[in-house]
């Protein structure tokens, strides 16, 4: 059963721009699902209309099998955590968990240790007494997360909820997070702009682009089959070269560059013969010095540069005559011997190299 | 390669058809509209008290200054009929038996004293002139008024006098803005400058202004450097040292003036000091009070506070960098100071200086106490005619000019600080 | 504080230079008012100190002006202390009069200047204001316009009205004149305000009303009650407002002190202002207090 419906949804605030466009999705329950997109690209719209704090312009949305355009916000039972955490300042650590419970009408005496197990969950039960601003940043983090969830919400929104916290500490409250949802099977929407934390953590993700989904899929199927060229280039490093399809196959093409050379890709765009194609190709997928082997593109480059980055190295090779290739190698041994301005052999399995619509960064590719 | 140009442009415009797109700018429109009305209804009832309670005051002020309701009400009849007078010669039997009527019903109902202080203000002898004439009204003429009002007095037979009451007889009058500059309308109706014996306002007015400007001087003089200590101490003991600049912001301002007459008097705290001292003799004592030097020492203790809060704050929000920065790039703390420093607290300084300065335009109570003659300012002389010589046109006058250079000071001031120099504590 | 060693000596001169400067400036700004007060405990009618003052003779020190306070104008002063003692200078002694006026003129100017100041400052803040700046300049501008003007003004519109001479009118001038400062603290407390802590509180299941009650009045209260205690003060210390509109009846201690002060200074004078300067500390401490308070919450001290 699906925990949230999107229907059709969209959102314009100003009658001109639609911040989220015809949006469709399903979170099932249980599911940890990543909206994940440049800032700017509506993500926090939608979460604003699942809390109730935005209205959809058309569409519905659903609770459930409940439309929500009519429960105001303090009765949908959503737990929120805020971008800047929004914990409020003049109540302590342990008001601040209470208040949810509070205004339920839980008795006093039922509230004190679900704040207590709640202030646990999160290894913050020594600091129940302080105020907001007397703990440091993923402290306050912390709290702002045991408040989003010692009512027990089924469905919890988290709005960039790490971004104002160091990589160090960002990794640790990822995994917490995680952890977390893990043991209380929560449906989590999540909302990120940082896509290593989207992969890690995800059942799903969603990229969006100008209020639209570019892609919905698991964090594998979005690195290894970016569906278009936006997410191709949003995720991970690719390299981009364009060319004109000269031949369509059963899922393989054909593309012929600039230079006249051709290579072989795997059909993603539905584009016809004659229009140009977006090729895409992960640099750990290119191989120096290439075994001879069927369904290979071989090809021949020149060395630009080698940067030693320490568990891999990056090689700059110019090939078909002026696209530069960033190349990632394996740090097997100290130094592959290779100089600048040398010639090298390189290749890639054709299937690796994927055609994609023309144009990145402009929406309705999808 | 391409490289990250992605999300710099965002696609034309929303796929919504006509009729949608029309319907959902109506719900922004709305939706825009309702929310100003909110913000509108809550500003209301203060706006609404102020305009009843501040802006009518006001504008009372202003009509008064430029009204001349007494003289006309009270000869009515009079301005009626001088209306179709040209001027030329003496006017008509009707006008003189008009004027008659008036004067006799001002005598009976007490509202002479409005004749006389406007015609006397202009026409020298105007007082003992309508005495004198209004005991002849008793009687009715033989031959008519006219006669019988140039027989009791030959100014009756004057058309200038005549000019000037039709002049005076006008609802609306220049004549006390031109007081309050120091001009008058003769009787030919030129404007002329009055006698230097009557000429006072313009050197008030010239007063004010520089003794503002040297109070705002002072201030900034004084408090400039002490709000840069404030400002690098630890907040701990800048708080504590606030203390004393916030004391003498919440003291009343007339304990304060009182505080500065018991020191400043020729016996009081700071000459005795000086005698006990043998800096000065007994009998040359220091007179620092009832002039204009009162004035400045008391108004610059009171509006300092002014100064040093907005340069507080605007000097507690450089980081010390800027400077640290300088220095190392080989300034010398005299070159960090005037060329790092200085400029970043410029929206302090001018925040500071232009309160200081509009406040110590309007300052009534100090130099009323402790300014003497030398010492009052333009503001001491609205309260005169206010309350002693009463000529509550004048006072509107000056008033007027003087609010009209206030707003103009707070004008700047809001374009200067961008509407965010008027914080609090 | 240490200067560092290679501070040369014409610096460390100039170093000590400005910080016995500043010293002297805030000795000029506090010293005038600290002087009066052990002048008002002076035994003789004098405006500095004598030599028995100066060696702390106690026969040098009464509290005769303060007891001027509480009996001049009484029916019977010479009474024994008590009950009917009290009441007699309750009713009839001209400093406790203006006393009393003072405060029923400056708590009602509070409450209304809080009322209206809160809400415009509510309307100021909100996303839909137009021509904020201007709205703002102009609720502010009974700061700025001279207070002889306003009061001039008020004099000839009042008297239409029938309010000068009566404790309305006066309320209202000291709340014209009031209501700028809680509009000033009040939106500078809500500019700071995190929108977000209203949907925070939504989305845990507070309703719009108790969001408003444990949200959003706990955290701008200490602005709003700041603002008014300017109020406070403002209407307590307002002097020329009342010179033009109030009759001996509505007399305020300013007023009074005025009047004293133009007369004939006594001493008398000092000793209230002492308690003024008291009820001044009172209210700044309470202003200082909040402020760090809100500090606290914002971190700002940490
Ligand atoms: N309350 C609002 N009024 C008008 N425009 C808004 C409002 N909130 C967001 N926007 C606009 O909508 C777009 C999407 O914003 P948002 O959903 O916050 O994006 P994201 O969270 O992905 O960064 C932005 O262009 C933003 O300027
Ligand atoms: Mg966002």
């Amino acid at each position: 059963m699906a925990a949230v419906t999107f229907e059709n949804v969209s959102k314009t605030y100003d009658g001109k721009v639609s911040v989220v466009d015809n949006l469709n999705l399903r979170v099932k329950e249980g599911e940890f699902l990543s909206m994940l997109g440049p800032s700017g690209s509506g993500k926090t719209t939608c979460l604003m209309m699942l809390a109730g704090f935005e209205t959809a312009t058309s569409g519905e949305i659903y609770l459930g099998e409940r439309p929500i355009s009519r429960v105001a916000p303090q009765r949908r039972n959503i737990g929120m955590v805020f971008q800047n955490y929004a914990l409020f300042p003049h109540m302590t650590v342990a008001e601040n968990l209470a208040f949810p419970l509070r205004v339920r009408n839980i008795s006093k005496a039922d509230i004190a240790p679900k704040v207590k197990r709640a202030l646990e969950m999160v290894e913050l039960a020594h600091l129940g007494d302080r105020l907001p601003a007397q703990l440091s940043g993923g402290q306050q983090q912390r709290v702002a997360v045991a408040r989003a969830l010692v009512f027990d919400p089924n469905l919890v929104l988290m709005d960039e909820p790490l971004g104002a916290l160091d990589k160090q500490l960002r990794e640790q409250m990822q995994y917490e997070i995680k952890r977390i949802h893990d043991r209380l099977g929560l449906t989590v929407v999540y909302v990120t702009h940082d896509q290593s934390e989207a992969l890690t953590m995800s059942d799903t993700v969603a990229i969006f682009n100008f209020g639209k989904i570019q892609q919905l899929a698991t964090p594998d199927e979005i690195y290894e089959t970016p569906c278009n060229s936006f997410v191709a280039q949003f995720i991970g490093e690719n390299n981009m070269f364009s060319g004109t399809i000269c031949e369509r196959g059963d899922g393989v093409c054909k593309v012929r560059l600039a230079n006249g050379d051709q290579v072989h890709a795997l059909t993603v765009t539905d584009a016809p013969v004659g229009a140009t194609t977006l090729l895409s190709l992960r640099p750990e997928r290119i191989r120096i010095d290439p075994p001879a082997a069927d369904g290979w593109t071989i090809t021949t480059g020149e060395v630009i540069e080698q940067i030693y980055v320490g568990d891999h190295l990056r090689v700059l090779v110019r090939v078909f005559g002026g696209h530069e290739f960033v190349v990632k190698v394996q740090n097997r041994s100290a130094g592959n011997g290779l100089t600048p301005g040398q010639k090298i052999r390189l290749g890639w399995r054709a299937s690796d190299c994927r055609a994609l619509d023309a144009a990145a960064g402009q929406a309705g590719a999808a | 390669m391409m490289s990250g140009t992605i999300a710099n442009v965002r696609p034309p415009a929303a796929q919504l058809d006509g009729a949608k797109r029309r319907q959902v700018l109506r719900q922004y429109r709305r939706s825009q509209r309702r929310d100003s009305l909110r913000a509108l209804a809550l500003v209301a009832p203060l706006c609404v008290f102020l305009a009843v309670m501040f802006g009518w005051p006001l504008a009372t002020m202003l009509t008064r200054a430029v009204s001349n309701d007494d003289f006309g009400a009270v000869l009515h009849r009079t301005s009626a009929s001088l209306a179709e007078w040209d001027g030329t010669g003496t006017p008509s039997e009707r006008v003189y038996a008009d004027f008659a009527a008036d004067l006799r019903q001002a005598r009976d109902e007490q509202t002479m004293g409005q004749v006389t202080s406007a015609l006397n203000f202009e026409w020298t002898g105007a007082r003992s002139l309508l005495m004198r004439t209004v005991r002849q009204l008793s009687s009715e003429p033989e031959n008519g008024w006219k006669e019988k009002l140039i027989e009791t007095a030959p100014d009756w037979g004057n058309p200038d006098l005549w000019i000037l009451i039709k002049r005076l007889a006008q609802p609306y009058t220049s004549r006390h803005f031109l007081a309050a500059l120091d001009l008058e309308q003769a009787a030919d109706g030129s404007i002329q400058g009055v006698g230097p014996e009557k000429a006072i306002y313009v050197t008030l007015f010239w007063r004010t202004l520089w003794v503002s400007a040297a109070v705002a001087g002072l201030c900034l003089v004084l408090g400039y450097p002490l709000a840069t200590l404030l400002a690098r101490l630890p907040l701990k003991t800048s708080n504590l040292l606030m203390m004393l600049v916030l004391l003498p912001f919440w003291t009343s301002l007339l304990v304060r003036t009182t505080s500065w007459m018991v020191l400043l008097q020729d016996n009081g705290v700071i000459n005795s000091m000086l005698v006990w001292l043998g800096l000065v003799s007994d009998g040359n004592r220091l007179s620092l009070i009832f002039n204009v030097t009162g004035t400045l020492i008391a108004m610059t203790h009171v509006l300092l506070p002014f100064m040093i809060l907005p340069l507080y704050s605007v000097m507690k929000s450089i980081p010390p960098s800027y400077v640290r920065a300088a220095l190392s790039l080989g300034a010398s703390p005299v070159t960090a100071f005037w060329q790092v420093y200085l400029p970043q607290t410029i929206p302090g300084v001018l925040a500071g200086t232009l309160m200081v300065f509009v406040l110590a335009v309007g300052y009534y109570i100090t130099p009323a106490l402790v300014g003497g003659q030398s010492g009052q300012l333009i503001s001491n002389i609205i309260a005169y005619h206010m309350q002693q010589s009463l000529n509550w046109g004048l006072a509107g006058a000056l008033g007027s000019l003087l609010l009209v250079g206030v707003l103009l000071v707070y004008w700047l001031f809001n374009r200067l600080t961008g509407g965010q120099g008027l914080r609090m504590g | 504080m240490a200067l560092p060693a290679h501070i040369s000596p014409m610096g460390r001169l100039a170093h000590y230079g400005y910080l016995i400067f500043c010293g002297s400036v805030l000795l000029f700004l506090i010293a005038p008012i600290l002087v009066i007060v052990p002048l008002s405990f002076n035994a003789a009618p004098y405006f500095t100190f004598s030599r028995e003052m100066l060696q702390l003779d106690p026969s040098a020190f009464s509290l005769r002006w303060y007891r001027d306070i509480v009996q001049n104008g009484m029916q019977n002063p010479n009474a024994a202390f008590g009950w009917a003692y009290l009441v007699d200078s309750w009713n009839n002694a001209q400093w406790i009069h203006s006393l009393k006026n003072s405060f029923v003129i400056a708590i009602a100017t509070t409450i209304l200047s809080m009322l209206l100041g809160t809400l415009a400052a509510l309307g100021l803040t909100s996303p839909g204001m137009p021509a904020r700046g201007l709205v703002t300049s102009l609720l502010i501008s009974p700061m700025i316009v001279p207070i002889i003007i306003t009061s001039a003004g008020m004099y000839f519109a009042f008297s239409t009205m029938g309010l000068t001479g009566t404790f309305t009118g006066l309320i209202i001038a000291h709340t014209v004149l009031g209501t700028p400062f809680v509009v000033i603290t009040v939106t500078a407390t809500l500019e700071g305000f995190d929108r977000n802590l209203i949907r925070a509180g939504l989305s845990l299941g507070a309703s719009p009303v108790r969001v408003f009650r444990s949200v959003i009045m706990p955290l701008i209260l200490p602005g709003v009650a700041s603002g008014g205690i300017f109020a406070f003060a403002t209407s307590f210390d307002e002097v020329v407002a009342v010179i033009f509109l109030a009759d001996y009846d509505q007399r305020t201690v300013p007023r009074q002190m005025w009047a004293g002060i133009r007369e004939q200074i006594s001493p008398t004078i000092l000793a209230m202002a002492t308690i003024l300067v008291l009820l001044s500390i009172g209210l700044l401490t309470i202003v200082e207090l909040l402020r760090r308070r809100t500090e606290r919450m914002r971190g700002t001290t940490l």
